[in-house]
């Protein structure tokens, strides 16, 4: 029997949710060599492994198909991927790790409050500034998704961030950010306002599952997917 | 360059280039990505092949050529007016199809007779494919950014959706939702009551330094990119815009406008008809359209294969008149396309207004074209 592989993340307050997740649903975890490993497997069934890794390591591990089964935040995924929804099935959402892909403003711009004030300001940016709106973001994908498809947004520039993306406005690297955020409390401290409909994302830890054609008539893979909803 | 896979059709399109007195030039496949990335957006990125410099430079493989040839212009500092013409691979990401290919095609920069300059160009466009498909239909669409920003000027909108209106020209999902936004105003919601009021009572040197004032206290200040005078001005703007409604009327003609698609010929009767029943003063767009059409048909253009669409535009800024495309009859790839840009040099950097119009050839459809 071929081996089915779960990826779960390696740390942190989403691998006890996880870990509490799976031990509901009758997926007890007990790990290979010592309870330090990285490795583990599923008692009761045979050839499940787990495997422990960073969240964005497992979006990037279901996109490549090298993996059954991951649970990591959707928005990981989504940027991950061109496609997502034809490439993975979002089995079941776990009702944790919640947190919004946002576009966020600086609070002063009182004249900016919705996407198409933001698309007048960033047509007129490079008249009024000499160069394009930049927008701070690790969701480069996401960002021009919603800006070009949603909202016909096409003038603006991404300027990669890959921490403290809050402080981008106020540090002068770019003048708005899209972020993910479960409060808004950064945001609100560093006098950044969400757009009234700049949610891109309602994100959460979601168990994804990689489209395999051999998961089809596997027994095992459903015995998963129903557990992990059972449990939810 | 390797010219064993270029088409083999290519020296013909040379020879062409040469008989139409144009320079060729060559540009280097592997360009500084910032331009492309400024001038088209972030959508391009996904559908460009971008790499790294050791020292951080985004850098991409070529993916058109219309941007390095100006580039090229700005910097070697040559004069106008040039005639361009090129022959490369360009590379992109194409769910589609081959990820590089063959573009050729001639910029047409500096001629600032502008009807002629539009003429010519879709005159060596058609002539060119017209060589290289003997037997086949040509059918060219043409559009006219010129002539949507007249018709929108002249319905007498606030100046801030005038550009709004023509900043979404040839994005036609866009442009409806904008259209909605005009026939059903939407007061502006969840505006703090003490800025509200100072906007309504005019003081706009108060609204900036209460804006000034908290950019200060949140230390936003230093880096604002914004000026609080620009917020407020905005501001002030937006409430005005926000109640802008187009009576059904003016709503209904814009719509009829959009919807305009006839043979090339009748669109200036069609134009002044329109302008005429809607009581509306077109001006000098509706004398370039008209002159350019003239030059066409001077020059012994087949004017009957050409139709003209009002809604067919390029959202991006630095269009600024004339747009074709060219298929042949039975098929709707494009097998050539162009357009006027009269504002990209400006944008790359030239120091002043070079008028500028040219198209390019898909070579790969091109040869898919003549194998048929």
């Amino acid at each position: 029997m071929s081996v089915l592989t779960i990826a779960l993340p390696s740390k942190g307050r989403i691998k006890e949710d996880t870990a509490a997740i799976f031990e509901r649903a009758g997926l007890g975890i007990s790990a290979v060599g010592n309870d330090r490993s990285y490795r583990g497997r599923i008692d009761g069934i045979e050839s499940v492994e787990i495997t422990y890794l960073s969240a964005s390591e497992i979006a990037r591990e279901l996109a490549n198909g090298a993996v059954d089964f991951g649970v990591t935040g959707e928005d990981l995924v989504r940027e991950g991927m061109v496609g997502a929804d034809q490439k993975v099935e979002f089995c079941a959402r776990l009702g944790f790790g919640q947190a919004d892909v946002v576009v966020a403003v600086p609070e002063i711009w009182l004249d900016v409050e919705t996407m198409a004030d933001l698309g007048d300001v960033a047509a007129d940016f490079r008249a009024r500034h000499g160069r394009r709106l930049q927008i701070a973001t690790k969701y480069w994908r996401l960002t021009q998704q919603f800006f070009s498809s949603q909202h016909g947004i096409q003038l603006y520039r991404i300027v990669e961030s890959l921490g403290a993306t809050e402080g981008a406005p106020a540090a002068g690297q770019a003048d708005i950010i899209v972020d993910i955020t479960s409060t808004g409390s950064t945001l609100r401290a560093n006098h950044l306002k969400i757009l009234s409909d700049g949610v891109i994302l309602k994100s959460e830890a979601c168990l994804v599952r990689a489209r395999k054609a051999a998961h089809d008539d596997d027994p095992r893979v459903s015995r998963i997917m129903e557990a992990v909803r059972a449990a939810l | 360059m390797p010219l064993i896979d270029m088409p083999d059709f290519s020296t013909d399109l040379l020879n062409e280039f040469a008989a139409r007195r144009t320079e060729r030039v060559n540009t280097p496949v592997i360009q500084p990505a910032e331009p492309f990335l400024d001038m088209a957006g972030e959508d391009l990125r996904r559908r460009i092949f971008l790499t790294e410099s050791e020292t951080g430079a985004n850098l991409c493989l070529r993916p058109e050529f219309t941007i390095p040839v100006c580039l090229r212009h700005i910097e070697t500092a040559t004069g106008t007016p040039k005639r361009y013409s090129y022959l490369g691979e360009v590379f992109r990401q194409r769910r589609e199809g081959a990820h590089e290919f063959y573009q050729a095609g001639i910029e047409d920069l500096g001629d600032k007779d502008i009807a002629r300059a539009d003429a010519r160009a879709i005159i060596d466009a058609t002539g060119i494919l017209g060589a290289l498909l003997p037997g086949g239909k040509l059918e060219l669409t043409l559009g006219d950014q010129a002539v949507f920003e007249a018709v929108v000027r002249a319905l007498g909108l606030p100046l801030g959706w005038q550009k709004r209106l023509i900043h979404a020209f040839g994005d036609m999902v866009h442009l409806e939702a904008l259209l909605d936004r005009l026939a059903r105003p939407q007061p502006v919601t969840g505006l703090d009551q003490e800025v509200a009021e100072l906007v309504a009572s005019g003081d706009e040197a108060e609204l900036i330094a209460r804006i000034d004032r908290t950019m200060q206290e949140t230390g936003y200040s230093t880096n604002a990119s914004r000026s609080p005078a620009e917020i407020a001005r905005r501001l002030k703007e937006k409430l005005e815009l926000a109640e802008t409604r187009l009576d059904g009327g003016a709503l209904l003609l814009l719509r009829e406008f959009l919807t305009l698609r006839l043979p090339l010929a009748e669109a200036p009767a069609a134009l002044a008809g329109f302008a005429d029943a809607a009581d509306l003063k077109l001006g000098p767009a509706i004398a370039l359209f008209d002159a350019r059409l003239a030059a066409l048909a001077n020059a012994g253009a087949d004017v009957s294969a050409m139709t003209y669409r009002a809604a067919f535009g390029r959202p991006l800024d630095y269009y600024t008149g004339l747009v074709f495309e060219v298929t042949v009859s039975g098929s709707s790839a494009v097998l050539a396309g162009g357009g006027r840009f009269d504002r990209l040099l400006t944008l790359l950097g030239a120091k002043e207004r070079i008028p500028a119009v040219g198209f390019s050839l898909w070579l790969d459809r091109i040869e898919a074209a003549r194998a048929k």
